[in-house]
Formats: C-alpha cells, structure tokens, sequence
C-alpha cells in the first residue's frame, strides 16, 4: 500500500512515516533523559562541570551547529525539489547535505582528537564520561545518516526512489539535528 | 527555494550566534535564556524543515510536550 498524499494531516504518516515517527520520539526521550541526569550531576558538581565545560572548543561546536542547520535546511530543500519531480535539483541538494555531514564529523572528529591528545577521556570526570558518550552516540547516527543519504542518492539518480523513501530519509537526517540541538547548548553553554 | 525554509535557516543562525554570545555571561539567568533560544531553534527545525507543521496534531502536540518537559525539568534543576 502506498500513500499519495503525504501532506494529509494523517495520524499514520507524521514527517517519514509511523515507524520513522515512533523512533524520532524513542530517540529524543532518551537523549533528553541523559541531558536531564547530566544536569543533575552538573548542579552536584558544579565546578567540576564548569572546569570541563570551559576545556571543550566552543567555536567548534558552533560551527558544527551551524553546519547541521545549514544541511538540515539543503535536505529539506531537496525533498522539495523532489516533490515538484525536479530530480537533478533534488539530489544536487542531497549532495549538499552529505557535504554538510562529512564537514560535521570532520570538525567533530578533530575534536575528539583534541581531547584526546589532552588526556581528556571517558573516564577524566563525570562530565567527559557524558561528552563522550552522549556525543559519539551522535556522531554515530550523522555516519549512519550519510549511508542512508547516500543510499537514497544513488536511487534518485536511477529514478528508483520515492517520496516516501525520500521523506523517511530526510526525517532522520533532521532527527540528528534534533538531538545535536539538545546536545550543543547543555554541553557547551550551560555550565 | 522556498522562501520560508529560508528565513528559518537565517533565523536559526542568528539565534545560535546569540545562543554563544550570551554564554559567555555567567550570570544564573543566561542558563535560562540559552535554554529558551534551544528550544525555539527545536521548533524551528521540527516544524519547517521536518515539516511537522503538516503532520497530525497528536504529533505536533507530541513534541510540543517532550519539549516541554525537557525544558521543565532542567530549569527545576537549575534553581
């Protein structure tokens, strides 16, 4: 069974479908579980929170913000284009927003780097054991994001993909913009 | 290009400018505003990127409240 419309107000098709749309919630219930308990422990450890929260690279992190709001903006201009069955626009867009990807885990893997070369590690303190697990866990999901960019490229280009296909992609590129949205302002700017 | 995906991207930049700007006061109060910026850049990408705005409301209604309470729950604990 296919739908037609996927602009219907239809409780069974949120942005990229059911399934899509019960793993976005599943998702960012539990990364906003694990921000609410790193907060907790910020307010028990307040300066060791503060001390760590000073040492990660700020401008880094806004740059990799600005760079899944920028990607988020050319995938959501792609699935328009793709809408309106302009197909070379459409992945010329997607193809921007796998730049956008790579440049993210560009920038985020010299900051893992950085950290580690200083010492700072899972197990420094109670703040880093959050940065590196909430933020791998992240970087994860931006790889798996690319594969699936990716994936629907490859079927935009051979005509083989659809709206649906296309609009299930999207929303999970958005997803890890979501959560990166949660993440960035609790890690770097709140302690 | 739609116009209004656009002005949203616009939008976001500059509150993630003034998001970082601000945190730079260490006044108790900019924990709530960096939080309040958070959460209208939240919106912003679920329901005009997302296109959430065109989903059902039990969705809308959905994020709506996870905000909410994500918002709730760390300014009790930042008091």
């Amino acid at each position: 069974m296919t739908s037609t419309n996927t602009n219907s107000p239809n409780f069974y098709y949120p942005p990229g479908g059911i399934l899509m749309g019960i793993i976005i919630f599943l998702e960012l219930f539990t990364y906003g579980v694990s921000l609410i308990v790193m907060v907790y422990y910020g307010q028990e450890e307040a300066k060791v929170f503060h001390e760590s929260r000073l040492r990660l690279n700020i401008t880094i992190g806004t740059i990799n913000t600005m760079l899944l709001i920028t990607s988020g903006f050319f995938m959501a201009t792609g699935v328009a284009y793709f809408k309106n069955k302009n197909f070379s626009k459409a992945a010329f867009f997607i193809k921007l927003t796998i730049l956008g990807g790579f440049l993210f885990l560009g920038f985020k893997s010299f900051e893992f780097y950085e950290k580690i070369e200083a010492g700072l590690t899972l197990g420094t303190n109670t703040f880093f054991t959050f940065y590196w697990l909430l933020t791998v866990f992240h970087y994860i999901h931006v790889v798996v994001g690319i594969i699936i960019l990716f994936s629907i490229l490859r079927g935009v280009a051979k005509g083989e993909s659809n709206i649906e296909d296309i609009e299930a992609s999207a929303a999970f590129w958005h997803m890890c913009d979501l959560i990166w949205l949660l993440l960035f302002p609790i890690l770097y700017l709140l302690f | 290009m739609k116009k209004d995906n656009v002005m949203t991207w616009l939008f976001l930049m500059v509150l993630t400018i003034i998001s970082v700007l601000f945190s730079t006061n260490r006044a108790h109060s900019i924990g709530y505003v960096i939080l309040g910026l958070a959460a209208i850049k939240f919106i912003g990408v679920a329901f005009q990127f997302m296109e959430f705005k065109k989903a059902h409301t039990i969705w809308k209604t959905s994020i709506y409240i996870f905000l909410f309470l994500f918002v709730f729950v760390i300014v009790i604990l930042l008091k």
